[in-house]
């Protein structure tokens, strides 16, 4: 019977050519919308590598009359001694202003062995950072007060890096070299890797985690850092927040703003969800129109060939063949265009589009393939039950 | 191809016979079409037994309701009241599926305008009964192609309806019509569109269908002519029997 359908169709391609490419365009522009979700989806099954609840951001405009090195140490330790003063302060770490969910980004390209300018995140933490995010060490120690001062230049890098990098071996005691911006040839070829942090998902919830090194904050830095992190306990309200700003201020005497890390994570989520819900109901409206314009041609096909299914019901088809007929057709059809639109599909994971990972674009096509079906048998089961039920003799007096 | 004689047929001797096996027997049947406002009678009390090997012929004028009871004997209608029994078997009580498996066995439809598929080979259009039943590919091909050879039409095999004519359109619908080997053949105007040259070759084959392989033929014609070479001849006259 496939046989005979399919011999049915190609002898109708001229009239099936427009139906074959509405479906096809459906398919590409699911497998558009399936690559975004299916990419979103994954990145939100990611954990979140750390805890961001209950930890607020501080960020100010470092004094414009504390240049000198050691003045700004002393000023950030009586800033530190201020805070950790506040019961309702747990913890507290200086930053760099990319902290977790921001929309800053710092980046820079690093280079090991065969792997050339591999493109890494880069982090300034304090030595504290870790207990504030409660990120987990996967190998080695975190940054240290001395690191700020040691003549080699130490960092952290994250797990990712890490398999980019190192091929399944132990970053540990690794010497990277980078083209880190300020820095002469000789200091830049001196990353001193001391440890290995887990992946944290900094981006928000439906970005991919990124490659990531963490330096500490040492002092030539100090002077421009303006951001604190803290970890406050469960609960502290809105009170100790006005309490806390009114401390800051005397201390520090420039604009002063506090943030909470929960609400910049909505925030930065928002700026995924939003495109893709305007897509979404925009692909809704291509599909709706597809639907009802599959519905259209399906019932037309059906009033067109009454005879046909009237002579079919003489010769021995039961209404539910009839049926499956036509939905069949409507499959093969479908089936037609699906092949054409994978062989457009399967470009993209093996031209490496937009850098995503293969699997990303071999479960959209999957989704999509599964959708078109799903969507075609809806729009030909009720035609099909229609004319399962035209009436043999009434079928083929009409002709 | 099946030779075509012009000779006088000479009628089976069994027919009409006490002995003779009936193929198809109808019991007072009754057809009525209704709308919301007018009850159309169209066949009234109509009993009719049709032996096996039997060519029989019904005529009357348009509208007498030769067709509806044509549709019936062929089980693509419902009798309003009545019995029809094709082979022994009650038809009455058979469901869609079993119907369905019963006309695609026993009965082979020939119709006033062909019903061709145009979008399909004149091979695959002849297969088309044999796609509802077990058959392998290869099966439907040759019983397709001797079916083509029986009407005279194994070199047109390729072509698409549209590239015949009305006279080969026929013969293709014959051959659909006997490809299933079916005990029954139920026509229904089959010289009706054809020029009386064509249309004589049709019912020679019809003939040579009933005399060489028994086939009980039903045919719905309004040619006397043709009706005169049949065995038997049941005039209709709004919806009853009247010969």
């Amino acid at each position: 019977m496939f046989t005979h359908l399919f011999r049915l169709i190609w002898n109708k391609k001229k009239q099936n050519a427009l139906l074959i490419t509405e479906m096809f365009i459906s398919f590409i522009v699911m497998f558009a919308i399936f690559t975004v979700v299916v990419f979103c989806y994954k990145n939100y099954r990611q954990p979140m590598g750390f805890v961001y609840e209950d930890v607020w951001s501080v960020n100010f405009t470092p004094p414009e009359n504390i240049t000198n090195a050691d003045s700004v140490a002393i000023f950030h330790e009586a800033l530190k001694n201020t805070l950790r003063s506040m019961p309702q302060i747990t913890e507290l770490s200086f930053s760099g202003n990319n902290i977790p969910f921001s929309m800053n980004t710092s980046n820079t390209a690093v280079s090991y062995g065969k792997h050339k300018k591999v493109m890494a995140n880069v982090y300034n933490a304090g030595e504290d950072y870790l207990k504030v995010l409660n990120m987990k060490m996967k190998s080695g120690r975190w940054i240290t007060k001395a690191d700020a001062v040691s003549k080699n230049r130490i960092i952290v890098i994250n797990s990712r890096l890490e398999s980019e990098l190192f091929d399944g071996q132990s970053a540990v005691g690794k010497t990277l070299g980078d083209d880190f911006p300020g820095l002469d040839q000789q200091n830049a070829s001196q990353l001193h890797i001391v440890g290995v942090v887990e992946n944290i998902k900094d981006k928000g919830s439906y970005q991919e985690i990124e490659s990531g090194m963490y330096h500490p904050i040492d002092t030539g830095w100090a002077r421009w850092t303006g951001t604190i992190l803290l970890k406050v306990k469960p609960g502290t309200d809105a009170t100790f927040e006005s309490k806390l700003f009114k401390t800051l201020s005397n201390t520090i005497g420039t604009n002063i703003e506090i943030e909470h890390l929960d609400k910049k994570l909505i925030s930065k989520n928002k700026i995924m969800v939003v495109p893709m819900i305007i897509a979404g109901v925009v692909a809704g409206f291509l599909i709706i129109n597809v639907a009802l314009g599959l519905f259209g041609v399906l019932w037309y096909n059906i009033n067109k060939r009454r005879g046909e299914i009237g002579l079919r019901r003489a010769v021995g088809a039961t209404g539910n063949s009839v049926s499956n007929q036509l939905v069949g057709e409507a499959l093969v059809l479908a089936t037609i265009s699906l092949l054409l639109g994978c062989f457009f599909a399967f470009q993209f994971p093996l031209l490496n589009v937009f850098d995503l990972a293969s699997g990303t674009y071999i479960a959209a096509i999957v989704l999509s393939v599964i959708f078109i079906y799903v969507l075609v048998t809806l729009c030909a089961l009720y035609p099909g039950k229609q004319a399962a039920a035209i009436y043999p003799a009434v079928a083929l007096h009409e002709e | 191809m099946i030779p075509v004689e012009t000779t006088e047929r000479i009628h089976h001797t069994n027919l009409n016979d006490n002995n003779a096996e009936v193929m198809i027997r109808l019991q007072n049947i009754n057809k009525v079409y209704r709308t919301d406002t007018v009850e159309t009678l169209a066949i009234n009390n109509i009993s009719l037994n049709i032996d096996k090997g039997e060519f029989l012929s019904i005529m009357g004028p348009s509208g007498c309701g030769k067709s509806t009871l044509l549709n019936i004997m062929g089980l693509l209608d419902n009798p309003t009241k009545g019995e029809v029994s094709i082979d022994k078997q009650d038809t009455t009580k058979l469901n869609d599926k079993k119907l369905a498996a019963f006309r695609n066995r026993k009965l082979g439809f020939i119709f006033q305008s062909y019903h061709l598929i145009n979008d399909l080979k004149v091979l695959d259009n002849v297969e088309l009964p044999l796609l509802y039943r077990n058959s392998t590919a290869k099966e439907r091909r040759q019983l397709a192609t001797e079916a083509l050879e029986k009407v005279g039409l194994s070199n047109r095999m390729k072509h698409f309806p549209t590239q015949l004519s009305g006279g080969q359109k026929q013969r293709v619908a014959i051959a659909r019509a006997i490809v299933g080997q079916p005990e029954i053949i139920l026509a229904d105007e089959p010289t009706g569109n054809l020029d009386s040259a064509m249309g004589n070759e049709i019912m020679e084959i019809l003939l040579q269908l009933n005399e060489r392989d028994g086939t009980t033929i039903v045919m719905v014609t309004h040619d006397e002519n043709m009706a005169r070479k049949t065995h038997r001849l049941v005039r209709l006259f709004d919806g009853s029997q009247v010969q």
